[in-house]
Order: structure tokens, then sequence, then C-alpha cells
């Protein structure tokens, strides 16, 4: 099992180096339950960061969707005045706006499966945490016999491993909202500056296939629209 | 024997089961060389599957060492390249 016995050794080294720093083992449980709280803290702060990344990408929604409002109701004073053509390019701007909060809301639904597993994490963190200080307490005052000392092994072992493997679970939580929250400042530029009537690449297909697919949906729905507001205002 | 499932907690695997996660990580092993990420993608998710239905989750107030420690479930190719080819990079003193 080559690939997994590595990875195996690369946890294994980090421990060892988290355990050979300390030598009391008194001092060594104590070492591992402050790791184990700060860790604690770190995951409820990366918690709250993905939800406040969510709930901006909602808001951005919210945003867009207005502006789709007031496209339409453009697009309708436009063919009331007989400007057909006017009519069109706001439908188009709000076809692409629709495919550009569509993009946003696949982000926000990944975001939140960032938290579900954060919060997974969390949970399971906790219960390892209140298991290594019951533990700890115990081994403490049994700490003169030498047999204790190989069970301070055993636990400081699990412990430093669920550290490694919680504290990588944030870590990709992490950067997977940096991308995002990138990205929503990105969006949030546009909205501020009103430029989002120009293309622009966030939430767009990224493949040519999809990009004409695109095109072609947003198309239909331009003229879908068209047809439904010239009803509306009884060119039909 | 322990496995743990990086990013997602410890499973406790025996007998035949083990046999056919040493298969599993063999086709994946080979995906990794031929630089076949939809091979790998496969693969793995066989091997996490091997894990979760045929082993028995441990509880999260248990204290164990993993015997071995499978890459999270949503690594990459080029993650899982750069993880394994970059050992020892992480661990000088």
């Amino acid at each position: 099992m080559g690939v997994f016995s590595r990875m195996t050794t690369i946890l294994k080294a980090k421990m060892n180096k988290l355990a050979e720093r300390l030598e009391d083992p008194r001092e060594t449980l104590e070492y591992s339950y402050q790791r184990q709280l700060e860790l604690m803290q770190k995951v409820r702060r990366n918690l709250a960061e993905v939800v406040t990344s969510k709930k901006r990408l909602e808001l951005q929604v919210v945003q867009l969707k207005q502006t789709l409002s007031r496209l339409e109701e453009q697009a309708k004073q436009a063919l009331k005045a007989g400007r057909e053509d006017l009519a069109v390019a706001a439908l188009n701007r709000k076809a692409e706006i629709q495919q550009q909060i569509e993009g946003i809301e696949a982000q926000a639904r990944g975001l939140e499966e960032e938290q579900k597993k954060l919060e997974v994490a969390e949970s399971r963190l906790r219960a390892k945490v209140e298991a290594f200080r019951a533990h700890k307490e115990v081994v403490k005052a049994q700490y003169s016999a030498a047999e204790a000392q190989v069970r301070i092994g055993e636990a400081a072992t699990g412990l430093s491993e669920e550290l490694a493997d919680v504290g990588m679970a944030i870590e990709r939580a992490q950067q997977k909202t940096e991308n995002m929250k990138a990205r929503a400042a990105a969006i949030d530029e546009l909205v501020a500056s009103g430029v989002l009537e120009d293309r622009v690449n966030f939430g767009a297909p990224s493949s040519p296939v999809e990009q004409e697919l695109a095109k072609l949906k947003a198309s239909e729905q331009v003229k879908a629209d068209l047809a439904r507001l010239k009803q509306e205002v009884g060119q039909a | 024997m322990i496995i743990r499932i990086a990013t997602e907690g410890q499973y406790e695997l025996t007998g035949q089961a083990l046999a056919e996660l040493d298969a599993a990580d063999n086709a994946m092993l080979d995906a990794i060389q031929h630089a076949d990420a939809q091979a790998f993608a496969r693969h793995l998710a066989n091997v996490l599957d091997i894990v979760r239905s045929r082993g028995r989750r441990l509880d999260d107030r248990e204290l164990k060492e993993s015997d071995l420690v499978l890459p999270p479930p949503d690594i990459t190719l080029e993650e899982a390249r750069d993880l394994f080819a970059g050992y020892p990079r992480d661990l000088a003193p």
C-alpha cells in the first residue's frame, strides 16, 4: 500500500515532532490539550467566516435580482415607446445577469457544503477533546506509575493524528472559502461600478461548447421575455 | 486495522475487505502514475466506498492511532501527486 503507508508516515512524523518538544508527560498532556482548544477556536472562526461569505453571496443574489426587475421594467417601457431594439438590449442584459445569479447561487451552495463539513469536524473534535481532557486528568493523577507513561503516549498519538486531520479539513475549507470570497469581491465591484452589462466570466460556463449553449439559452430567454412583454403592453 | 479517511474520521476494517482495499489501492496508484485523472477519481471513490461500507465507524471519543490514512475525498490528482511526491518536504527540522 505505497501511497497510503507514505501518507501515514507523513502524519506520524508530524506527530513525533510535536511529542519531542516536551519531555515531561504532564507538560505534553497540557500542551496537547491547549493545542486542541486552539484548534477548536480556529474551527469556530472558520465556520463563522464561511457563514459570512455565504450570506454575502446571498445578498449579491438579492441585489442582482433587483437589477433584473429594473431591466424588465426598462424593457417594457422601451416597447411601449416603440423601441424594440432597446427592449432587446435590456433583455439581453437581463439574461446575462440571470446566468450570473445561477453561478453565484451554485457557489453559495458550495459554501453551504463547506459549512456542513466544518460543523462535522467541529463536533468530532469537541468529542475528542472531551475524551482527552478526562483521560489527561486520570493519567496525571497516576503519573508516578511507569504504566501511565505508555498510556500518555497512546492518547497523545491518537489526538495528534486527529489534530492533523481536522487541521487539514479546516485548511481545505479555508482555501475554498478564499476562492469564493475573491469571486464575491469581484462581483461586488461590478455591481458597484455598474459594468455588469459587460461580459464577465464570473459564474460563466468555461468550455466553448458550454459558452455556446449558454448563449443559446440566453437568446431563447430573450425571445420568450420579448414575446411576453409585447403581450403585456398590448403589442402581440 | 484502523483506517482514517482524512478530514472525515476513522473506520475499522478486517478480513476480506482489507484484501479488496489493497487491490483498489494498487489500481489507484496506477492511475496516479499514468496521470489519469478520471481513473484516479473512480478508484479513489471505490477505495473510500470499501472503507465506508465494509468498515465499522469508530466513535469520535475513541483515541486511536490509524494504521492507514487515506487522502481526503475531494483530493485532485494534482494534489495527490504533489502530496506524495513532495514527501518529506514539510518535515525538515
